[in-house]
């Protein structure tokens, strides 16, 4: 796993778009740390790779499927309503590739 | 130094139903941007996925086409990365558990069976379509959410031409079976290919190099193959092959790299803790194998051995569904299976094709083709006269046999008044006979060409002939 450094978190915080104080940096590198010692602990547990995750920790399923019959869609307008800039119809963004 | 080429291919396949995979928001391809959106594919919060039966209905039709062993437990993962094609922030996929796996398909290649080993098949969402400009980008969300199917070859394939064949062989596949119109051009069918090469004999992979973005099936082989050669000769200049993605340029008819590769992303994959397992049952599984569709191999044995049309024909039909259908639809209306394929052969495609039209557009009833058929095969009109007539057909969309009465086409069939002309011609050529006696068969021809002169064209060519040997013989 890659190691949690202050660089790291700048540049998540970065691509995240909002800033922070070096001292809430620290905050969190404390954090980070005492969780990646917790985690190492869960790992020296033996076969502890070979368990299945506890998404779902009960064996129930579900037997049914939803049939293949179209709703009304939202409206246009409805859905356009939230985006902060629109061009034909469509949601405009700064361009991203 | 020979190099080997190692190919595999990713195929995404959007499946064609009326309702997308997670949400029951309807599909049309051609419907106004944003218009096909509900909360979920714009993922509010507090809405919850589930599951499109006719989607997994797909998926188990062409696992069983692809030979697959089938998961009847369906499990779905997250696969999380943050990007605007994709409002949730991850895409809900099968990455631990598809629905698919080892399965295979047979191509042709120099005339032998060749088996392609295909590693799975999942179900996922696509994602919604972005449209880039200079300086800007535009998001319709009426594909986010549209029901996929990922089929993941192995890397067994080593040649453009296996490439080519391999997805051919998966677009008819799809096609056949009603589970998507397998349109590249459209985007309904999508295929990404890595390829790496290594010295003969080494069984170490090379450097692998993706390339993306093929919108048709002859631009796999040119893209492989200009990739082996590009490939070949760095490592023959002793430089290294980087890990990359590229793009065909179809222009300059080589690969161009888009980026490259550094790290593997890391996309966290996780179990998708809001759709609870489904647990899908045998009698569910063999319905859906069972009410598949006809596949091509199968629509093309039957072509032959209950049509009697010959292998050229029959797969020149076939090679678009809509248009085999057509064939059918008219071979019930008439049992003149052969003169028919050629007909649609010849005439229908040959008007679709210098028009510029699709079969969709051709809106004459198949019952009017059949008895177009007829006509011309019983000999009630001839070819030019058949020629004005369909046109008339399509323009109207009228009964050939309503065209002809009113028009007033007809061909001289009375059997006197042919012989008369015969016995004229007979007389005023007097060595004829003589000739024809002498083994030159030629005569025949001679008195039909007379015949023909003489009427315009306009004589029953079957009852002409018959006459002309019986007073050839006299």
């Amino acid at each position: 796993m890659k190691k949690v450094t202050k660089e790291v978190l700048v540049d998540a915080s970065n691509r995240l778009l909002f800033t922070m104080s070096d001292e809430e940096f620290d905050l969190l590198l404390e954090e980070f740390d005492t969780l990646t010692k917790q985690f190492n602990l869960i790992g020296e547990i033996e076969g502890v790779d070979e368990e299945k995750p506890m998404t779902f920790p009960y064996e129930v399923y579900q037997y049914t499927l939803r049939e293949d019959i179209p709703c009304k869609p939202l409206k246009k307008e409805e859905v356009l309503k939230n985006a902060g800039s629109v061009q034909d119809g469509q949601i405009k963004l700064p361009k991203v590739l | 130094m020979n190099f080997e080429a190692i190919i595999g291919l990713e195929i995404h396949v959007e499946m064609k139903t009326k309702s997308k995979m997670f949400s029951p928001a309807p599909i049309n391809f051609s419907d106004d941007p944003n218009t096909d959106v509900t909360l979920l594919d714009m993922a509010f919060p507090g809405t919850m996925p589930v599951v499109n039966k006719e989607a997994v209905r797909n998926a188990i039709r062409m696992c069983n086409a692809l030979h697959m062993h089938i998961d009847q437990e369906l499990w779905f993962d997250r696969k999380n990365y943050f990007y605007s094609d994709l409002p949730k922030g991850y895409q809900i996929t099968q990455q631990d558990r598809p629905i698919g796996s080892e399965g295979y398909l047979e191509i042709e290649i120099d005339g032998k069976l060749r088996k392609i080993e295909i590693e799975r098949l999942h179900m996922e969402e696509d994602t919604c379509k972005q449209l880039h400009f200079s300086n800007y980008t535009l998001l319709d969300y009426n594909r986010a959410g549209i029901p996929l199917i990922e089929i993941v070859s192995k890397p067994v394939m080593h040649s453009g031409e296996e490439a080519r064949k391999y997805v051919d062989k998966i677009r008819e596949l799809v096609t056949f079976s009603g589970v998507s119109d397998g349109k590249m051009e459209e985007g309904s069918l999508r295929c990404d290919v890595n390829v790496s090469i290594r010295p003969y004999g080494e069984t170490k992979f090379g450097t692998k190099v993706e390339i993306k973005n093929l919108n048709s099936i002859a631009n796999i082989e040119k893209a492989i193959d200009y990739e082996i050669k590009r490939q070949s000769e760095l490592l023959l200049l002793g430089q290294d092959v980087r890990q990359e993605t590229r793009r065909f340029d179809e222009s300059k008819k080589e690969t161009v790299l888009m980026r490259v590769k550094t790290d593997a992303v890391d996309y966290k994959y996780f179990t998708e803790p809001n759709i609870v397992p489904i647990k899908i049952s045998d009698e569910f599984v063999q319905d859906a194998i069972d009410t598949c569709p006809e596949l091509y191999d199968h629509k093309l044995n039957r072509f032959i051995n209950d049509y009697n049309l010959d292998i050229v024909d029959a797969k020149i039909l076939l090679n678009n569904i809509e248009i085999a259908d057509f064939f059918e639809k008219i071979s019930s209306f008439s049992k003149n299976y052969v003169p028919i394929s050629k007909f649609v052969i010849t005439e229908i495609l040959g008007y679709l094709n210098k028009n510029n039209l699709l079969i969709k557009d051709f809106k004459v009833e198949p019952k009017y083709i059949a008895e177009m058929v007829d006509l011309l095969k019983t000999g009630e009109i001839n070819s030019s006269q058949g020629k004005e007539i369909f046109a008339k057909v399509i323009k109207e969309n009228k009964s050939p046999i309503v065209i002809k009465k009113e028009s007033g086409v007809s061909l001289i069939s009375d059997e006197d008044t042919i012989r008369k002309m015969v016995i004229d011609i007979l007389a005023a050529n007097e060595t004829l006979k003589a000739d024809f006696k002498a083994g030159k068969d030629r005569v025949k021809g001679f008195i039909m060409g007379n015949l023909m002169k003489q009427t315009h064209g306009k004589v029953n060519p079957a009852i002409a002939n018959k006459i002309i040997i019986e007073e050839l013989k006299k």
